[in-house]
């Protein structure tokens, strides 16, 4: 598969944000490296997993920092091809194709855009299926990839490489603080992995997943069908274990938010359209993490919350929603792979404080 | 006239797309009142609408101080690709940003047309202010010896992180004009908040107005001139502050969308209200907007303007298809809708009640009793239910807008303005209550003719280094008192009339993005 033209990259950025679960940071600046590389001339190749060689060298490439300061920064040409040019020399050895950490918010478009500029083919899988704040909330690590050797670097040429850690927590405490030295905006390579491992540890099909819900809401809207309707037919496969469902319909009443610690805590009320009386509930911690209705949950973290627009199915990130807009929210679940006890360990409901246990959305 | 009321007299005119409006206001009273078909050149549309307010008042003439005029004219420029120049974008930022260079996703036929050429050079800072590498101050020199020779180049300078180091672009202004003297240099800071990209093309696209600003300015003071008075032109702001003809050759992009926020204020004049929703009720859209302690909101987001991602203020206004021409269907006695089409400015040749054969809201309102226009015997087929479909209809339509448009869920007080202000009803659902004051018909020229001189500031401000949240917010404020002194203002009236603070998400860091506005009334004293 290509991604080669201005429409693809629209689809992909809308299934970026959706995907992001209202955060994952805006993947408009990642949308704007893909065009230029497309301006001139050259496209992404995303291959299969299945496709990469066993002993393939795989590796993620990501930015770290403050949405605030890469909306100043924007991205140098040539910094994160550096990146991989110093993981090789370390590690003695060429990368043979990129992978995306997550395939929600900005993160999902900058290994595109690498793949697309140095002619580097881009696996079409990710470690989330989602976004999620933290480096080692991924299957790779889950699963024993650690996150090291990473290199992470600045435009200017400052670098540094984190050899080894005591968890892939820790690479995420070293790799911010170096970011905040570092002007609060750097860029990633890390997870190093053999094509076996992303065979066996990563979540499957994630670009063409976020291509697919992009694609159908446009198509839907330029049929003038209900574009939320096309994207829950989309998105609900039982037979793949996959289902989708409108969890809301209605207006937000509230949105009380705090920044505190590096994080946006928000909280979403809403209500029914013509009825009054139906509460709904979003908790959010930079990404959406539980839905409520009339107090009782309905989806939860690592199954994915949506807020769109009830008319278009545009998906809307935390920081957009306020009084009065009218949202259909959807609840999707996770991969399969991510509903697994050792990966609710790491980024189920516990992880982000929550008493409840997990229950998948098609429980609820 | 009593000697001691001989006080200097100020005339609003907005020009919109279909109607020129006009006000001769002595203080807060309105002398005299004008609407009528907006001409194809600006000039001769101020002067007939100046004429049509002095009618009545001859004698007042010499003392008329000021002319306002909000105008719909750049935002056309714009959107309809004319009257445009070629710019060249010089940004400051290298290393940073080489992979995403100036105007990538503006519509092709408007980059075309307004890309002259686009240069990156080295320099800029980190958002702590710090500078990461040199400024390229020869890069700059050369870039200013390229530029075209026959005619004034007009060029946009941004750079990174300018909110907090305004001294770079500064800086290469001032190389710049060593070499070129007549360019016309857009700097993006002071257009445009944080958001390099937004900020770049909103000034990009201010510097495409400048040569259209300049032929405007000096159209409305021979205009001026021409009407024989002693007045001093000011043209409408965004925000509903006023800008003296300087002003508006150098930031004409801040021209572009003072109709409805005038149109907020001047509904907030007529009832001296200070916090209310303003539905403006056109010809062919409403404009639902929010008038907070007297001021119009403005968006928190990036706004688009003729297909390109902008952000500077701009007032927030949620627009939909209602208004005294919106076309109606009826298909019989019971079933009626209300389309997105309207006969706009045709109203009086096509509507009914005027003689015409389309049946448009203005027809259902005189058939309702709302309107007293034209002749209400051609809509008496109308039937009781159609009546009652008509008025639930456009009563759940604006009161949906007025939801979204609110900020909380309790009821406020909606003021109706506009030719079609009858068509807000006073049990409309969410409404504390419904004003239609007097003149609201020409809400949008009182607004122009009442505007208050404004400043502001909006940059990265780091808490810790400035000692603490309340000496950073001190600084700001003072920054603006100063900015809106600068633009005109009398000190002593000046108030703060908006903080808004934004903390830097997924970092963990004093750097606040802070928003301090102030505003005041204008020196009609110091009037040249």
């Amino acid at each position: 598969m290509r991604i080669e033209t201005v429409e693809q990259v629209q689809d992909l950025t809308r299934g970026a944000v959706l995907l992001g679960t209202g955060g994952g940071g805006d993947p408009y600046i990642g949308e704007l490296l893909l065009r230029q590389e497309l301006r001139e001339g050259r496209c992404a190749e995303v291959i299969h997993p299945e496709d990469l060689a066993d002993d393939a060298l795989v590796v993620c490439v990501a930015g770290i920092g403050a949405p605030t300061v890469l909306i100043e920064h924007l991205q140098a040409k040539d910094v994160c091809q550096a990146l991989l040019r110093t993981l090789e020399k370390h590690l003695g050895r060429s990368v043979d194709a990129i992978i995306p950490a997550e395939v929600g918010g900005l993160n999902s478009v900058i290994p595109l855009a690498l793949g697309a500029q140095i002619g580097l083919p881009v696996v079409n899988a990710d470690g989330m299926g989602r976004a999620f704040p933290h480096i080692d909330m991924v299957t790779y690590s889950v699963y024993g990839c650690p996150a090291y050797p990473m290199v992470l670097a600045n435009e200017l040429g400052d670098c540094v490489i984190i050899e080894g850690a005591t968890s892939d927590r820790k690479v995420e405490d070293i790799a911010r603080a170096v970011t905040g030295a570092l002007g609060a905006m750097t860029y990633g390579a890390l997870y190093p992995m053999s094509g076996r491992d992303v065979k066996d540890k990563a979540i499957h099909g994630s670009i063409s997943y976020s291509l697919s819900i992009g694609e159908s809401i446009r198509q839907a809207r330029q049929h003038s069908a209900d574009p939320v309707a096309a994207l829950l037919d989309t998105l609900h496969r039982p037979d793949l274990q996959r289902h989708a469902r409108l969890l809301f319909d209605g207006k937000v009443l509230d949105v009380k938010r705090e920044t505190r610690d590096g994080w946006h805590f928000a909280k979403v009320e809403m209500t029914g359209l013509r009825n009054p009386d139906v509460h709904f509930t979003i908790e959010l911690q930079n990404e959406y993490l539980r839905a409520l209705h009339n107090e009782k949950t309905v989806c939860i973290v690592p199954d994915l919350i949506a807020a769109l627009d009830r008319e278009t199915a545009e998906p809307l990130t935390g920081e957009r929603l306020k009084y009065g807009q009218r949202l259909k929210i959807i609840g999707v679940s996770a991969d399969p792979i991510m509903r697994r006890d050792e990966c609710l360990e790491v980024f189920g409901p516990k992880a982000f404080g929550f008493k409840e246990p997990f229950a998948p959305l098609e429980t609820l | 006239m009593n000697p001691e009321r001989d006080t200097a007299l100020r005339i609003g005119i907005d020009v919109g797309g279909t109607n020129t409006d006009a006000v001769l206001m002595d203080g807060n009273r309105v002398l005299a009142s004008s609407k009528q078909a907006t001409s194809a050149d600006v000039s001769s549309g101020v002067i007939a609408a100046i004429e049509a307010v002095l009618r009545e008042h001859r004698d007042h003439r010499h003392r008329v101080r000021a002319v306002m005029v909000g105008t719909t004219h750049f935002v056309n420029a714009i959107v309809q690709r004319r009257s445009l120049r070629a710019v060249t974008a010089l940004r400051i930022g290298l290393p940073m940003g080489s992979a995403i260079p100036p105007m990538i996703d503006w519509p092709e036929e408007l980059r075309e047309i307004v890309s002259g050429n686009c240069i990156l050079v080295a320099g800029g800072a980190y958002y702590t202010g710090q500078e990461y590498t040199e400024l390229d101050e020869q890069a700059i020199r050369d870039a200013a010896r390229a530029l075209e020779q026959n005619a004034r180049p007009a060029i946009a300078v941004s750079s990174v992180f300018a909110p907090i180091r305004p001294d770079l672009e500064h800086r290469a202004a001032e190389i710049i004009r060593r070499e070129r003297p007549d360019a016309l240099i857009t700097l993006s800071h002071e257009i445009g908040g944080l958001g390099l990209i937004e900020r770049e093309n909103s000034a990009i696209l201010n510097a495409s107005l400048c040569a259209l600003a300049d032929a405007m300015v000096d159209g409305l003071e021979a205009a001026i001139a021409s009407c024989d008075l002693n007045a001093d032109l000011y043209v409408s702001h965004n925000d509903g502050t006023l800008m003296d003809g300087a002003q508006v050759r150098r930031y004409p992009v801040f021209a572009c969308a003072a109709g409805p926020t005038n149109s907020i204020r001047g509904a907030a004049f007529l009832t001296g209200k200070e916090d209310a929703i303003v539905v403006d009720v056109g010809g062919t859209t409403t404009d639902v907007g929010m008038l907070i302690k007297g001021l119009a909101r403005e968006t928190s987001t990036a706004i688009e303007l003729g297909g390109v991602k902008t952000n500077f203020a701009m007032p927030d206004v949620l627009s939909i298809a209602l208004g005294g021409g919106t076309c109606i269907q009826a298909e019989d006695d019971q079933e009626l809708s209300l389309q997105t089409q309207s006969v706009g400015f045709r109203l009086q040749e096509e509507a009914r009640v005027f003689g015409g054969t389309t049946l448009t809201a203005t027809d259902l309102a005189v058939a309702l009793g709302w309107m007293d226009v034209g002749d209400a015997e051609q809509v008496r087929d109308l039937s009781e239910n159609q009546l009652e479909r008509f008025a639930s209809e456009s009563q759940s339509r604006v009161a949906d807008a007025v939801d979204q448009v609110k900020l909380s869920a309790s009821d406020v007080p909606v003021i109706a303005v506009g030719g079609g202000a009858p068509l807000v009803r006073d049990t409309l659902p969410g409404a504390s209550e419904v004003l239609q004051p007097e003149f609201g018909g020409v809400a949008n020229a009182i607004g122009a003719a009442i505007a208050q001189v404004g400043g502001r500031v909006k940059r990265l401000f780091d808490y810790q280094a400035l000692g603490g949240r309340d000496a950073a917010i001190a600084l700001a404020r003072k920054e603006a008192e100063e900015n809106a002194v600068k633009a005109g203002a009398v000190r002593e009236t000046l108030t703060v009339v908006e903080i808004e603070e934004f903390p830097m998400p997924y970092m963990e860091s004093a750097a606040v993005d802070l928003r301090v506005r102030v505003v005041g009334n204008l020196d009609l004293a110091e009037a040249r």
